[in-house]
């Protein structure tokens, strides 16, 4: 009977707080996106930042893609980027796409800087959300510096300054970038996109 | 969370979903699409050498005309770091008078704030300096792109 009564209880505690968290789940979505209002008439340029993610995400996804073939070698690394364009199926377009990703990233970074700056967006109190753009801008470009030393057949590199090159391309960069991020969003959230607080 | 739904009324403001969800969704779908093109039109080098001019990147030009132009090491990378930090204390360096707190349920203040606000950080033509320091820069930077070294 005891015993009973204990699972009894104890299925009476999870369902409390299954129900707590679905409550909890639900709010937090109506709250944030289905009954959220935000300001009418927001510019279609103002979806630059959002595609600047996109588009960090793609080279993240193709980039993952690539870590599994690449070899930091200076005898290896342009045959396993060729390994991976001609023989893996659908590698050349992981490949072309993890190419090509950054110029387009860069341009919708660029562009999302150009509008902030000259709509006057980062005055008080938004002034860090302009210092940690402005990092991710400058880790983006030293992404690509990184990444495009990679595949190079170059004999002035040593497998070490590869390898070194290759950790700062997958792990250092994309790392400071998640943090600045990260802060970038969580400053957003707090002080909204373009009014007086 | 900011809220946007304070001191407004409500034709002032629209619903974050549907109407934001698929501006982001439409826009990010024509992204997709410029850069499968931009796959099949441009050729893809795998032999890269950074040195080399045909292949330095368009964002990555004014640097390397730069550093071609300079011929000292040092003296470039101290730019370079100079240059960096300007572009990221920006907000710091033009600052006016922070704005006054914002008044407690008053929509009229906070009308009349928000006309401040506006005025007191506006857009960038709006003050002469900074503005002609980035027309400037912006010129300087795409002039280097084009010089020949």
């Amino acid at each position: 009977m005891l015993q009973k009564d204990v699972i009894h209880n104890k299925d009476h505690t999870e369902t409390v707080h299954e129900t707590e968290n679905e409550n909890f789940l639900k709010e937090f979505i109506e709250r944030s996106i289905t009954r959220r209002l935000i300001p009418k008439g927001l510019s279609w340029f103002g979806c630059m930042g959002g595609l600047s993610l996109l588009a960090f995400i793609i080279q993240l996804g193709t980039g993952i893609f690539l870590m599994f073939y690449f070899v930091p070698s200076t005898r290896e690394a342009l045959a396993s980027i060729q390994y991976v364009s001609h023989r893996v199926s659908y590698g050349w377009l992981i490949q072309r796409i993890h190419a090509i990703g950054p110029h387009i990233m860069i341009g919708m970074v660029l562009s999302h800087m150009i509008r902030i700056l000259f709509k006057g967006i980062y005055h008080h109190p938004r002034e860090l959300h302009w210092v940690s753009g402005a990092c991710l801008l400058i880790l983006t470009l030293l992404m690509y510096y990184t990444g495009s030393l990679l595949p190079a057949h170059n004999d002035k590199y040593s497998t070490v300054h590869l390898t070194f090159l290759y950790a700062i391309h997958i792990a250092g960069i994309p790392l400071a970038m998640v943090l600045c991020m990260g802060m970038h969003f969580f400053m957003i959230r707090k002080t909204g996109i373009y009014e007086p607080l | 969370m900011k809220d946007y739904a304070k001191h407004k009324r409500p034709e002032m403001l629209e619903p974050f979903f549907p109407n934001e969800i698929f501006r982001h969704i439409i826009v990010s779908c024509f992204f997709i699409v410029i850069e499968l093109i931009a796959i099949i039109v441009f050729p893809l080098h795998t032999n890269l050498v950074i040195k080399k001019p045909d292949h330095i990147p368009w964002f990555l030009l004014p640097v390397y005309k730069l550093n071609k132009l300079i011929h000292h090491e040092t003296l470039f990378i101290s730019l370079l770091i100079f240059f960096a930090l300007l572009f990221i204390s920006w907000p710091f360096l033009v600052s006016r008078k922070r704005h006054t707190a914002l008044p407690i349920n008053k929509e009229q203040d906070t009308r009349i704030h928000h006309v401040r606000y506006t005025k007191r950080h506006g857009n960038l033509w709006q003050s002469p300096i900074p503005f002609t320091i980035v027309i400037v820069v912006i010129i300087s930077v795409v002039m280097l792109c084009f010089i020949n070294l």
